[in-house]
């Protein structure tokens, strides 16, 4: 019994920790403007605010691309991000946060990168790894319920 | 203590139960290759194309990825949940995948290379690369293909695909995607020196970033002029580049009332649109680290001009072509933060 709660602890204690990918994405069934509406909605309920929305399918029509759809949402909690770059403004051009939506036909895509990708370039700084995981668990999480949006 | 052991027990219990395939594939795999593999950046995992490749050649795929091509490569899954996908994915058609074998075929790559220039390298490229920009199916895209050839000299499909299965493919074609059957057109032996010279086919190295910015977060300068002599400076380089200048924000703003918002903090957002739109058909996902700003911060005394290591960050994508576009962008934005600095 003994060992065979060993073996449990180290199995658990070997759980992946770090990121097989560098961005986090999902595919959505709901049409790109219902995630934006839900994505908006779902921010703040993370205790995030948005601080803006970028249009970028503006001309992409003149040059063969064919989504009508891609918008970039920036979002922060404002404490997080004075905090940081009190210590390290070179985290400046990360900060606000973005999750790009991005239509596909009647379909959606999200993406972000996944903040643990930056983990490396600090690594004598355990508050902000810690930082940054807490972003990509957010920004998971987030999308997971994007994910799971009906039609 | 005996009732801590079996919490121990239930704690891990996830731990030893099978692995759902299905939710793991919507998780890791259905942004790039669609619910049912219809495909997107990723290619179609097609009836066609599963009857055609090996659950062995499914699973070294997943492991080893494509890197410079899109596709990470997944080593933190366990077996258990790499065969969980594998299973899922079969289950699309309920048909068991073919067993090829693992052996070389010799062949004379000298050979293979003649036969290569005349069948294949139309659509396959110079040094098996690939047609055109990007990857995948042409959901949003205007191109030549409806399906973009894979690029047969990256080093996962390399370690993945085992010449047997190769040579099955050559021979049947692809239906869907338009690659012929070479079944009436090559023989048996020609077959193998096509296969012996794909397999010298390398990916060409890619270019680094500059020494001096290698592993750091962004490219930070200190301005000798104060906040706002700089912004104006930054503007003016910018638009020299031929840039399209965006409202200036501050980094606050919107996340706090215009109050307490620090206007010490410029975001200068710039865009060349043209490029643009060639770089979001090279990788649809480009719109995360976009569009590209220089900040300009006042803090304990200093003026800093600071962007995003665009090399580094280019290279986020596993996409060669963009990691590429990262290095030209690292110039151009350097040259543009000394000119405003100087
Ligand atoms: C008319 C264009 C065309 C020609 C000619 C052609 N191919 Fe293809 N080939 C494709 C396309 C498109 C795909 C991608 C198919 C897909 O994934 O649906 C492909 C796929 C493949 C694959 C499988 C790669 C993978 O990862 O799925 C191999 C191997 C291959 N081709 C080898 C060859 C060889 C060798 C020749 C010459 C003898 C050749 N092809 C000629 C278009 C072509
Ligand atoms: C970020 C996008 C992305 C993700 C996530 C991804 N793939 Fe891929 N996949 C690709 C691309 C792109 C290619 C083609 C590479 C090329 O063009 O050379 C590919 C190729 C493949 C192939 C080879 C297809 C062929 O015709 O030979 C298989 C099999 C595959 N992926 C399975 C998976 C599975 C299973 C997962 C989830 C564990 C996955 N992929 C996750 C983008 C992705």
């Amino acid at each position: 019994m003994r060992i065979c709660v060993g073996i449990c602890l180290l199995l658990a204690l070997a759980l992946p920790v770090q990121a097989d990918q560098t961005l986090v994405m999902a595919r959505s069934n709901a049409k790109a403007a219902h995630v934006m509406d839900v994505l908006k909605e779902t921010l703040p309920e993370y205790g995030y605010s948005v601080a803006h929305v970028q249009r970028c399918d503006g001309g992409m029509a003149e040059f063969d691309y064919k989504t009508d759809f891609y918008r970039v949402v920036f979002f922060g909690k404002v404490e997080e991000v004075r905090r940081i770059l009190a210590r390290h403004p070179e985290m400046s051009p990360y900060l606000p946060l973005k999750i790009a939506v991005i239509a596909e036909n009647n379909e959606t895509l999200l993406a972000a990168m996944d903040p643990r990708a930056l983990a490396p370039m600090f690594p004598d700084d355990a508050e902000l790894q810690l930082q940054l995981s807490r972003w990509y668990n957010d920004i998971q999480a987030m999308l997971d319920e994007m994910r799971q949006l009906k039609k | 203590m005996k009732h801590l052991n079996w919490l121990f027990l239930l704690l891990c219990m996830p731990l030893f139960a099978a692995p759902d395939g299905k939710a793991l594939y919507e998780e890791k795999c259905s942004a790039c290759h669609h619910f049912r593999g219809q495909g997107g950046i990723g290619l179609p995992l097609s009836p066609e194309i599963l009857a055609q490749v090996s659950d062995d050649y499914i699973a070294k795929t997943i492991r080893h990825g494509r890197p410079g091509r899109i596709m990470p490569s997944f080593q933190k899954l366990s077996a258990a949940q790499v065969s969980a996908i594998v299973r899922y994915v079969r289950s699309w058609t309920g048909k068991p995948g073919p067993v090829f074998e693992a052996a070389r075929i010799q062949g004379d790559a000298g050979k293979g290379n003649v036969l290569y220039q005349k069948h294949c390298v139309r659509c396959h490229g110079k040094d098996g690369s690939g047609e055109g920009a990007g990857t995948g199916v042409t959901l949003s895209r205007e191109r030549s293909f409806m399906v973009m050839p894979a690029a047969l000299n990256n080093s996962g499909f390399q370690k993945s695909a085992s010449d047997a299965m190769i040579r099955d493919i050559i021979l049947s074609g692809r239906k869907t995607s338009n690659m012929p059957a070479f079944r009436d057109k090559l023989s048996d032996q020609e077959v193998a020196h096509v296969i012996a010279y794909l397999r010298t086919l390398q990916p060409p190295a890619p270019r680094k970033g500059l020494e001096e910015w290698v592993g750091k977060p962004a490219y930070v300068m200190e301005s000798p002029y104060d906040l706002e002599t700089t912004v104006e400076n930054v503007k003016q380089a910018l638009a020299g580049a031929n840039f399209r200048i965006f409202p200036q924000r501050y980094l606050e703003q919107g996340l706090t009332d215009e109050f307490s918002m620090n206007t010490r903090q410029v975001s200068i957002r710039f865009c060349n649109f043209k490029e643009l739109y060639h770089l979001l058909n090279i990788d649809p996902r480009l719109g995360t680290v976009l569009p590209c700003r220089i900040n300009v911060l006042e803090q304990d005394g200093k003026v800093l001009v600071i962007s995003a290591n665009v090399a580094q960050l280019a290279t986020l994508f596993n996409n060669q072509e963009l990691s590429e576009v990262g290095v030209l962008m690292e110039e151009i934005i350097l040259t543009v933060m000394e000119e405003a600095t100087l």
